[in-house]
Order: structure tokens, then C-alpha cells, then sequence
């Protein structure tokens, strides 16, 4: 058949799969919250291959936050409020973190760092994971291992230095279900020891007249946090409808008394082979820790706090994404999203003096792939 | 720049061209040249047409050389080595069979009616050399259907490419010839239609580059009996290729993945398997039990 | 733990398993699991500043001054 290359015709050599090479990217993420904080980050990434076997990638970010945080609750006009204390902040956080992973067979194995740094908070983690593939890549097993290590300080008080150790562990399962569906699902636990407070809030609580005079506590966590995460993500196409669902929950408890539920939808449509639009919508639900409280009790507890993130309440985040993949390999998205916290969506009972979260973001992210 | 659709009809079926990346005049332009190159190899070789190249040569059987030009010589200088490489399966002197066989009756010819045929053929017989070619007994007849649509990709395929096209597909009836991949990088997916179930699809391959041809038992077939008769004929019997579904290869002309499933077919289902092994292009094939052997991934460069 | 690994034998055995040249609608971009890594890194610590839960995709991400 080498006769046929004596004819005037065209011969390719021919390839199944494009090589594809890698990625760069930038991406710009806003987030405002109703009269309080505001948080703009620019985000860079990238990814390569490296022969038949190794892949890199790495990213960074600077997260610039201006604006104000309330760090103070106090019920001195009878309910408990959150009050802005201090000037407004304006802080920066910089983070980058690095990856690189090499195929043996049907095995990947990755290690990867991560680096944060802000001026009060320094975390360096380091992260390990295995992925196996079994049934012609119908099944793949993943098993992983993370360490972190942050170091917690105060811009209101030079002398607070403490760290924190955190251990991660992880396995989980990605299942093809047919030619239009799959599933995946990851259990993680993790274990940590050290400063879990939070140096900026403060608890005043004011007693009915003749009870005493009021308490300014401090924040004061336990100094152990043992959580377990369990997130499972469904994936099915429909071919005749024009687009995919996307369905994701996760169940979350932790020893600290805090059950959450988080519960993802969406559905991504296709028009033609460029535009892609995808609405969705996150449900979270989430139960007290157990020392959350917004006023203190006499005596005083082991373990207190009134950060509202521990109370119990619930949140509905609507979200769009509009995605365009042009020719030569661009995707640009745009994502534009809202955030809705308050203690009547709480499946359960919410925290009464929970104050309700109103937030919009948006991202916009362009990719190239070489 | 978009993707750019053009559907025609050549060959008794439904053709077409698709181009990416390239604007829509410089589409255009380079569709309708390659779609003239189809219908100029189509009036040239096709044997129903009575003015053809094939049709020429074939009412000389048994009488004078007819004098070829060099395109002619090269086809038929392919079709010898593929008659030397499947030993003997490959012949472009089969199209005779027509005669016995006739796929819009359910019935087999008898042997009486194939032997009759069967002494008409053989390559054996066909005198060639650089510059004309004579079949030696008046009845026999030179057949380009084995291989003259994918040549006919081929040279679509060339024609969208000097034309200045770089992501590019032709497909004719399913043999098709892909330039490159699409321009954002990722490769066409080319769906193999499913041997038994009618608007399915079998599979879909990723290819970005290079051409694709399927032969199967259900493109013109008779069930006499429940046993199905198909148009891939051994040249030596007149009977039916046996043993396989459907056979699709994936090479670097239309050409060598056509002819590479036509003698796979040919050869039935263990010989062919493993002629298609040694070969070592990529292949995927349904064999007459209805499973699957897929060589298609293990082989790409 | 033993719940997921029922989990996932359950899931397995009503699976019919898709062979490498089927795989044409699992690789389209709408079928990965994860965001793309630029809205991914970027929505990485936006729920979790505000909530109690985090986690349970991967390992390694660190932590930050916000939770």
C-alpha cells in the first residue's frame, strides 16, 4: 500500500487527540458586601506538560480588602448587634501555590504547596495525592494527604504570635455511570491543633440593671478542630435538550457542634459550539457550634464566640456563568453572583441575633490553551 | 471565521465538506473546487457512465489496449499492490459479481450463475503497463468502486489544502479525510455508525488529523435464510466476506484505511484481525458475534 | 467509610462501562467536575469566609485570615 504515496493525494499522519500543551490564564474576582467590605483580586495561572509524563501548574492571587468588618457584637440597645470598631481595613493577602504531577501507568501521583500571606496571617501547606485508574478509566480511586502550617498575629496586638497545625486526609471515587453521566465522590477529614481564635472579635455583653457590670470577652475557640467533609458532584449530559446537569452536595460536621449542608444546581447550556450560559443556584444550611453564642453567661465558658459564621443560619447564592470559547483556543467567562445569608433560611432554627449577609461578586476569567 | 457546512451530492449519496477557521469566501471557494475534483474523478472513473475512463477500457475487454493517462496508471499500479498485498482478495476485476449478485433481490446466486461470472475475473488478467492496459477476455470488467471514493477524498482532501484550508473535513458517505484539528486545537469526533442499530452511533473517535473509512455488512446486504449476504465479495468464490460487522481504519490516506477494511473483511474474522494487527493502524471493529475489538487507541503514534 | 464504599460499589455495579472510544459527551468541558481554575481559584474562599464549612474537594490549599 505504499503505492498510494506515489499518488497526487494528501496523506496526514494520523493522531487522535490534539497534543494539548497547556494553559495560561488571568482572571479578575469582585466582591462586594452591602455597606460593609469590598474584595478585588487579580488571579494568574498556569499549566504545562513536560514530555509523555509530568504536568506543572501554578497559580497566584492578591486579594485587596477595603472596607470595613464588624469585629465587635454587643446588645447594649437589648439585642445583640454587630459593630464596626476602628478605622476600615485595607489589607492584602498574597497567595501562590505550585503543583506538579507525574503519570506511572495508570497512576498519577501529584505533590503540591501552597504559600499565604497577609499581614497577620502566614499559612504554608504542602498537599500529596495519588489517583489510580481501573476499568479502562471507567473507575478512578483517589487517596490524599495534606499538611498546613499557619502562624496567626494581630495587627491590633504586636505581641500575639501562635500557630496552628492542621492534618488533611483524603479518598474518593469518580464513576462513569454510561456515555452521559458520572459521579464522584470524596471523603476528607481533617485534624487540627492550635490558635483557632479570632484576634479581632470581641463579645460585650451588658446584664439586666443590678446583674453586674458588663463583660468584654475575647474570642476563645478550642484549641483542637477535628472536621469531616463528604461532597459528592453528579454530572449528566442531555444531549437533546442542548446541556448538562450539574448537581453537587456536600455534608460537613465538625467537633466544634457546627452540621452544615450545602446543595449546588445548575444547568449548562450550549449554543452552537461557542456560547455556553449556566445558571445555578447553592443552598447552605449550617448549625451552631456549640460555644457560639452572642452574649456571654456568667461564669465565664471555656470556649465562646460570637462570630457570626459560627451561628446557625442558611444561604441561597444564585449565580450565572456565560462562557464563550473562541477559535485558536480563548474561553473567556463571566461569572456574575449573589450571596443571601440569614437565620430564616436555616433549615433548622437559625440564630436569632443572626444579622443578614447581602453580597454580589463577580469574575471575569480568560484562558488561552497552547 | 466560524465553521462553514457544505453539503452535496455525488457518488449516488450524500456528501460533505466542512472548513473552520478560514472566512466564509475563502470557504466557499475552497469547497466548490474540491467539490469540482469529486465530480471530475466521479465522470472519470465511475462505470455507470458510459464515457467514462472505466467504461472505455472495459468495452475493449478482449480487444486492444486502450492507452491510459498518468493518474489512470498510478490507480491501477495501487490496485496491483493491493492485489499483491492481500493475496488475491484485492481485485479490481470483481465488479463482474454485479451480474450475479443483485441486492434488491433476496435470493443468492446459484453456483452455475457465479461460476460463469467468477472465470471473468482475476487480476492476473489484466495486462498493464506504464502506458495502457488491456483486459485479456471480452466479459471482464475493471471495477474502481473498491477504492475510487476514498481516492476521490484524498484528492478533495489536497485540493481544500492547496486551497488554503488547515482544519478542514470531507466526508463522503462516511469514508472521510480530516486536515487538522479544529481551531481551537481540540480534534473533530467522528461518529462510526452502529452495524445493527439504525441512527446510532457505535462510537465516537477523536481524530485530529488523518482519514477514516468503515466498511460494513450493512451497507448493501440480502438475509436469505437468516444468513446475511453483503456486497464485500471474494473475488475467488463470489461469495459474501464473512466473520465481521463492520472494520474501521484509521491511516494516513483514505486510500490505505479503505483499502485496509475492505481486505480485513476479506480476510473474515481471525485473519483479518490479526493482518490488521501487523498492519498497525488504528482500528475498531465489530465482529459477527456483535463484540467489539478496539485497537484504536493503542496504536496512535 | 464503609458508607462510601458502598456508595461506590452500588454505583459500580449498575454501571455499564464505557469504553475509551465512547467517551465523546464525558470530555466535554460542562462534564469536568471542577470550575475552570481561573473562576475556581477566585470562588475558592469566597463561601468559606463566610460559613463554617470548607473543604471536601482536595488537600493542601492552606488556610487563610478569613475562617
Amino acid at each position: 500500500m505504499h503505492a498510494a504515496l506515489a499518488l497526487p493525494i494528501l496523506v496526514v499522519p494520523p493522531r487522535a487527540g490534539a497534543a494539548e500543551l497547556g494553559e495560561v490564564g488571568v482572571a479578575v474576582f469582585g466582591y462586594k458586601e452591602r455597606g460593609l467590605m469590598k474584595v478585588t483580586e487579580p488571579i494568574v495561572w498556569g499549566k504545562g506538560r513536560i514530555g509523555e509524563d509530568w504536568e506543572v501548574a501554578a497559580s497566584a492571587a492578591v486579594d485587596i480588602v477595603t472596607g470595613a468588618s464588624p469585629q465587635l457584637v454587643s446588645n447594649r440597645t437589648g439585642t445583640p448587634v454587630q459593630t464596626i470598631t476602628g478605622a476600615s481595613i485595607d489589607d492584602r493577602r498574597n497567595t501562590w501555590d505550585a503543583k506538579v504531577s507525574r503519570r506511572f501507568g495508570e497512576g498519577t501521583v501529584s505533590v503540591s504547596r501552597t504559600v499565604s500571606r497577609e499581614e497577620d496571617y502566614i499559612s504554608h501547606a504542602f498537599g500529596v495525592e495519588a489517583r489510580y485508574d481501573l476499568n479502562q478509566r471507567n473507575t478512578t480511586l483517589v487517596a490524599g494527604f495534606g499538611r498546613s502550617n499557619d502562624r496567626v498575629r494581630s495587627s491590633d496586638d504586636p505581641l500575639l504570635d501562635q500557630g496552628r497545625r492542621t492534618r488533611e486526609y483524603l479518598v474518593g471515587v469518580t464513576q462513569v455511570i454510561s456515555q452521559l453521566a458520572a459521579v464522584q465522590s470524596t471523603l476528607t477529614a481533617t485534624r487540627g491543633e492550635g490558635y483557632y481564635n479570632d484576634p479581632y472579635k470581641i463579645t460585650f455583653t451588658f446584664f439586666p440593671p443590678g446583674q453586674g457590670l458588663p463583660l468584654l470577652t475575647a474570642d476563645k475557640r478550642p484549641s483542637r478542630r477535628d472536621t469531616l467533609a463528604w461532597l459528592t458532584r453528579y454530572r449528566q449530559h442531555f444531549p437533546t435538550a442542548g446541556g448538562t446537569l450539574q448537581a453537587d452536595y456536600r455534608f460537613y460536621r465538625d467537633d466544634w457542634g457546627v452540621r452544615a449542608h450545602t446543595l449546588e444546581s445548575a444547568w449548562q447550556h450550549s449554543f452552537g459550539d461557542r456560547w455556553s450560559i449556566r445558571p445555578a443556584l447553592r443552598y447552605y444550611t449550617q448549625a451552631a457550634a456549640d460555644f457560639y453564642s452572642p452574649t456571654v453567661s456568667r461564669p465565664e465558658p471555656a470556649a465562646h464566640s460570637s462570630d457570626q459564621r459560627l451561628a446557625a443560619f442558611g444561604g441561597l447564592s444564585p449565580s450565572l456563568k456565560l462562557i464563550a470559547r473562541f477559535e485558536g483556543g480563548t474561553t473567556v467567562e463571566a461569572t456574575a453572583g449573589y450571596m443571601h445569608n440569614s437565620r430564616s433560611l436555616s433549615a433548622g432554627g437559625g440564630s436569632p441575633s443572626f444579622e443578614t449577609l447581602r453580597a454580589y461578586y463577580g469574575i471575569v476569567s480568560i484562558a488561552h490553551e497552547f | 471565521m466560524g465553521s462553514h457546512r457544505f453539503a452535496f451530492r455525488a457518488m449516488a449519496a450524500e456528501n460533505e465538506i466542512q472548513v473552520q477557521g478560514v472566512d466564509a469566501a475563502t470557504a466557499r471557494r475552497a469547497a466548490d473546487l474540491a467539490i469540482a475534483e469529486v465530480a471530475r474523478i466521479e465522470a472519470k472513473y465511475s462505470r455507470y457512465r458510459s464515457d467514462s475512463v472505466v467504461s472505455t477500457i472495459n468495452a475493449r475487454a478482449g480487444g486492444e489496449p486502450v492507452a491510459i493517462d498518468a493518474e489512470t496508471a498510478s490507480l491501477l499500479a495501487y490496485a496491483a499492490a493491493c492485489h499483491r498485498q492481500s493475496g488475491g482478495l484485492f481485485d479490481a476485476t470483481s465488479g463482474v459479481l454485479r451480474h450475479a449478485w443483485r441486492f434488491d433481490q433476496a435470493r443468492v446466486p446459484s453456483p452455475a450463475e457465479l461460476d460463469a461470472v467468477t472465470r471473468l475475473i482475476g487480476w492476473q488478467r489484466v495486462e498493464l503497463d506504464g502506458a495502457a492496459v488491456r483486459l485479456a477476455l471480452a466479459g471482464m470488467e475493471l471495477d474502481f468502486g473498491g477504492f475510487g471514493k476514498e481516492y476521490a477524498v484524498d484528492r478533495a482532501a489536497l485540493v481544500l489544502r492547496e486551497a488554503g484550508c488547515e482544519s478542514a473535513l470531507v466526508n463522503l458517505a462516511g469514508d472521510l479525510s480530516i486536515l487538522g484539528p479544529q481551531p481551537d486545537g481540540t480534534p473533530w469526533q467522528v461518529g462510526i455508525r452502529h452495524p445493527r442499530r439504525e441512527a446510532t452511533l457505535l462510537a465516537t473517535l477523536p481524530v485530529a488529523s488523518g482519514a477514516i473509512a468503515t466498511s460494513g455488512d450493512y451497507e448493501r446486504f440480502v438475509e436469505v435464510d437468516g444468513v446475511r449476504h453483503c456486497h464485500v465479495l471474494d473475488p475467488r468464490s463470489g461469495c459474501s466476506a464473512r466473520g465481521f460487522q463492520s472494520v474501521t481504519v484509521h491511516a494516513g490516506s483514505c486510500l490505505v484505511a479503505g483499502s485496509a477494511t475492505t481486505i480485513a473483511m476479506l480476510k473474515g474474522r481471525d485473519a483479518g484481525l490479526v493482518w490488521l494487527r501487523d498492519l498497525g493502524l488504528p482500528h475498531l471493529c465489530v465482529v459477527d458475534d456483535g463484540s467489539v475489538v478496539d485497537a484504536f487507541s493503542v496504536f496512535q503514534p | 467509610m464503609r458508607l462510601l464504599a458502598c456508595v461506590a460499589l452500588v454505583l459500580a455495579a449498575g454501571c455499564a462501562p464505557v469504553a475509551p472510544y465512547q467517551r465523546g459527551y464525558l470530555a466535554r468541558p460542562d462534564m469536568a467536575f471542577e470550575h475552570s481554575a481561573g473562576t475556581a481559584k477566585a470562588l475558592e474562599k469566597t463561601f468559606p469566609a463566610k460559613e463554617a464549612a470548607s473543604g471536601g474537594a482536595s488537600v493542601g490549599g492552606g488556610g487563610c485570615g478569613c475562617n
